[in-house]
């Protein structure tokens, strides 16, 4: 090598290193385009694995939230008042049995087909027959009626189907099942512009949205661990970020501290049936002669002292929570205890039949142990520290709490016969009351996880899904909680223990104006992203 | 004129004595440390919270801080290191068994000898982290699973060198004399040829012991071993990267040094051992 080529590589390479350090200096990599807008998700808007499809749930499966490349026949306004989007209106018939639906006519997907009726009826009836977490097995048929009008019929009356018709996102009737997780087509504001499976999804606009045009003409969605979110705050380069629980007392420069009441219901379930050797079809374990005792149950639901756990773990971030339903319009505050009154719980152990007489500090009853597993994700560090102060507390009450951390098909195998730590957010009572606490056979599925069954309470479910009257309904799910001394709340059967209330929180940079957005549906931050602005455009 | 009492080839000393006697006394603290390491970590249970007490700096109450739970991070490294302790122990004899068989089954023909090989070598090749996961995961997680895993993959090295110690005992004529005596093949690996290996045997064994635990760690630290609240030395450090950008830096610091200064006690212990055992530093 002659010392002229040995010039021109180390000329070159000095111009790279500059280049480099010069563009990294100016910003780096960093997006600068104010109408950019970068997100990062939470666990509960994960990325989807099989794409952005709502057939698999994105929206509206396990989480309901908005699915940007679909829009719903409804959505929900800054009041939380559910209210037409795709649809214009729709009425029930008298005996509840079949809701019809009119939808508007000036709508394109953004392929250019034409939205009409059958995209709708193709989408319900596909959702249907879909596995997924999204439960249509009342719907029995949705046609077509022309090309603005859709019926759905009902196999029995459901007050809670609006919430359904919410969060199903419209997919066209040319629908292929094969691509479309990838290449999503819908009538949503935005269009899936790029995924890189495992990092982002890159969101751009829509040029046949029917709404008013977004101020966000691109969206990059990240979907990091939660152990990064924090250092992805800080080193500037998303402009939403959940806050970790780690971090509730953290404060990051350029960023405001954002919280959003969601309902977010974080308890624990505790086996409802006594053991005698029974095994669900799965090979799941059934029963637990601890927590099948109403002693336990009601005992640990009084002297758990829930205020001091949410202002230690969650850092004042949370309420207490007793029914699971606290904070919406169908709960029943008289199915609440007095809680961390210790001595209380102390006097209901000892007239259960539970006294400590071997002198070890936990409880027994007929030589048997006050003593059970707790299964938690331990993912997340809010319900290990959540698993880890319940454990603490029921200790001082005199009864044992085994921590088990394991992945959810380990819980879902234990969650009949052991203490399972859940959490709920849905603001529909057929997921948060029936769903829940409605008797059922051991099916494996993660709803009532503790098989509770109480067949009063079940009846007033029963009642309320039936109901034509929204306000009907809400009093006869708050019924369910507590009706003779029975019923799914702490007063009632405590088949769980709720205790807090967690809101979402989130670091926005503090030049984003988020809009108003409702109440309690804090998990889905992007449900008025075409309100969403940027003040400061110099950024 | 004060004599120069001693040259300065010596290594530095703190009192006179010969090499042997320093070098059991440097095996008695060692191994006194960590005996009580083991002790006070097998009586640490529950690690009492104490959210008021959350993230604070290491202080004389707290001598190395304390986590997100407020929890003493000195008692929760103690137990994980006694932990780790029990895990590298229990793994160190389950693979010394295994190698002390293959080692002497190696004795029996030349195809033996040939078959144990092999299984060395296929054992080797397998990535070591990799196989440690997938035979925890075979016996279905937990302490059970990081013991047995460490446990069934840790005896490779050891069982070659005792292979080829092996081999040179079995060119000695008393061994062929033996076989001309009539006596079968367990007999003659029993008593003429166990007694011979067992010097290798215990130094192999302590300096497994630091490889165990650090395998420990990393597995518990990949998340395959065991669950979050139990208070071993991978989980700490795991959950540590969690606040390195709130800047908690003595989550990480205290329990990784801890555990580097256990590995190097091992390795302390097991050099000075292996002096004291080879015939050619022994009478130094």
């Amino acid at each position: 090598m002659d010392q002229k080529t040995k010039m021109i590589i180390v000329a070159l390479a000095a111009i790279i290193v500059i280049g480099l350090a010069a563009f990294a200096f100016m910003g780096g990599f960093h997006d600068s385009d104010p109408t950019h807008l970068t997100v990062a998700t939470h666990s509960n808007m994960a990325e989807p694995e099989a794409g952005f499809n709502p057939l698999t749930g994105w929206g509206c499966g396990h989480m309901n939230y908005n699915p940007l490349v679909q829009s719903c026949l409804f959505k929900t306004d800054k009041n939380g008042e559910i209210v037409p989007d795709l649809a214009t209106d729709y009425s029930i018939s008298a005996d509840g049995l079949k809701w019809t639906v009119n939808v508007r006519d000036d709508v394109k997907f953004s392929d250019n087909s034409t939205f009409d009726a059958k995209d709708v009826a193709f989408t319900f009836n596909t959702a249907k027959d879909t596995e997924t977490d999204l439960d249509l097995t009342n719907l029995k048929k949705v046609t077509a009626k022309n090309d603005t009008c859709i019926e759905f019929e009902l196999v029995e009356p459901r007050s809670t189907f609006i919430y359904d018709l919410r969060y199903v996102g419209i997919v066209p009737e040319e629908y292929d099942n094969e691509t479309y997780g990838e290449h999503p087509i819908g009538t949503g504001p935005y269009v899936l512009d790029h995924w890189d499976k495992g990092q982002q999804a890159i969101f751009a606009l829509n040029d046949n949205w029917y709404g008013d045009k977004p101020y966000f003409t691109q969206i990059n969605m990240l979907f990091p661990e939660e152990s990064t979110w924090l250092e992805l705050t800080k080193s500037g380069q998303v402009d939403v970020a959940p806050v970790a629980t780690s971090a509730l007392n953290e404060s990051v420069d350029g960023y405001n501290f954002v919280e959003k009441s969601a309902g977010r219901a974080q308890g624990i379930s505790l086996p409802y049936l006594e053991d005698t050797g029974k095994t669900s079809s799965a090979g799941a374990k059934i029963g637990n002669n601890v927590t099948a005792d109403k002693a336990i149950r009601e005992a640990l639901n009084v002297g758990i002292n829930r205020q001091k756990i949410c202002d230690e773990v969650f850092s004042d971030h949370a309420s207490p929570e007793f029914t699971s339903v606290d904070t919406r319009e169908f709960a029943n505050p008289a199915a609440k205890v007095k809680d961390g009154y210790v001595a209380k719980a102390k006097q209901i152990l000892k007239e259960g039949g539970w006294e400590d007489t071997d002198g070890d500090g936990i409880v027994e009853k007929d030589g048997v142990k006050a003593s059970f597993d707790l299964y938690y994700p331990p993912d997340y560090l809010d319900r290990q520290s959540l698993a880890t102060v319940f454990a603490e507390q029921a200790k001082d009450l005199g009864i044992e709490v085994n921590l088990k951390g394991a992945d959810w098909d380990t819980i879902y195998l234990n969650m009949y016969s052991s203490a399972a730590l859940m959490q709920q957010t849905s603001p529909d009572p057929y997921k948060s009351i029936y769903q829940q606490y409605h008797s059922k056979e051991a099916d494996d599925f993660y709803m009532n996880p503790n098989l509770y069954s109480n067949s009063a309470s079940d009846k007033l479910m029963e009642e309320a899904m039936h109901s034509t009257n929204s306000d009907a309904a809400n009093a006869l799910w708050a019924q369910s909680a507590l009706v003779n001394g029975g019923g799914w709340g702490p007063a009632g059967d405590a088949p769980w223990v709720w205790i807090a209330n967690y809101n979402y929180n989130y670091f926005v940079k503090d030049d984003i104006d988020m809009g108003e957005q409702p109440d309690g549906l804090g998990n889905d931050f992007l449900i008025n992203i075409c309100e969403w602005t940027r003040s400061n455009s110099t950024a | 004129m004060i004599k120069k009492k001693y040259n300065d080839k010596e290594q530095w000393f703190i009192y006179h004595a010969n090499l042997r006697t320093k070098t059991l006394v440097v095996i008695g603290l060692a191994i006194v440390i960590i005996l009580s390491i083991f002790i006070s970590g097998y009586f640490i249970r529950d690690i009492p919270t104490n959210f008021v007490n959350a993230m604070q700096m290491p202080s004389l109450e707290h001598l190395f801080g304390t986590d997100w739970m407020g929890r003493d991070m000195f008692q929760r490294t103690i137990a994980g290191l006694g932990l780790s302790i029990m895990v590298g122990f229990i793994a160190s004899v389950v693979s010394t068994i295994i190698s002390i068989i293959l080692g002497l089954f190696s004795s029996f023909n030349k195809f033996a000898d040939e078959v144990v090989a092999g299984i060395i070598d296929l054992f080797s090749s397998i990535p070591h982290i990799l196989l440690i996961i997938l035979v925890s995961m075979m016996f279905g997680g937990g302490v059970y699973g990081v013991i047995m895993g460490v446990g069934l993959t840790h005896w490779t090295p050891l069982a070659r060198v005792l292979r080829s110690e092996v081999k040179e005992i079995m060119t000695k004529e008393y061994i062929s004399l033996s076989e001309n005596l009539g006596r079968n093949k367990v007999w003659i690996a029993i008593k003429h040829i166990f007694p011979l290996i067992i010097s290798q045997i215990i130094v192999g064994v302590i300096l497994m012991f630091p490889h165990a635990i650090m395998h420990e760690a990393a597995i518990t630290f990949l998340g395959f071993g065991l669950p979050p609240h139990e208070p071993a030395i991978g989980v700490i450090l795991a959950e540590s990267m969690h606040y390195l950008s709130s800047g908690c830096w003595w989550l990480a610091f205290y329990p990784g040094l801890s555990l580097l200064l256990v590995v190097l006690l091992f390795d302390l212990i097991g050099e000075n051992v292996e002096k004291l055992l080879n015939p050619e530093t022994a009478q130094e």
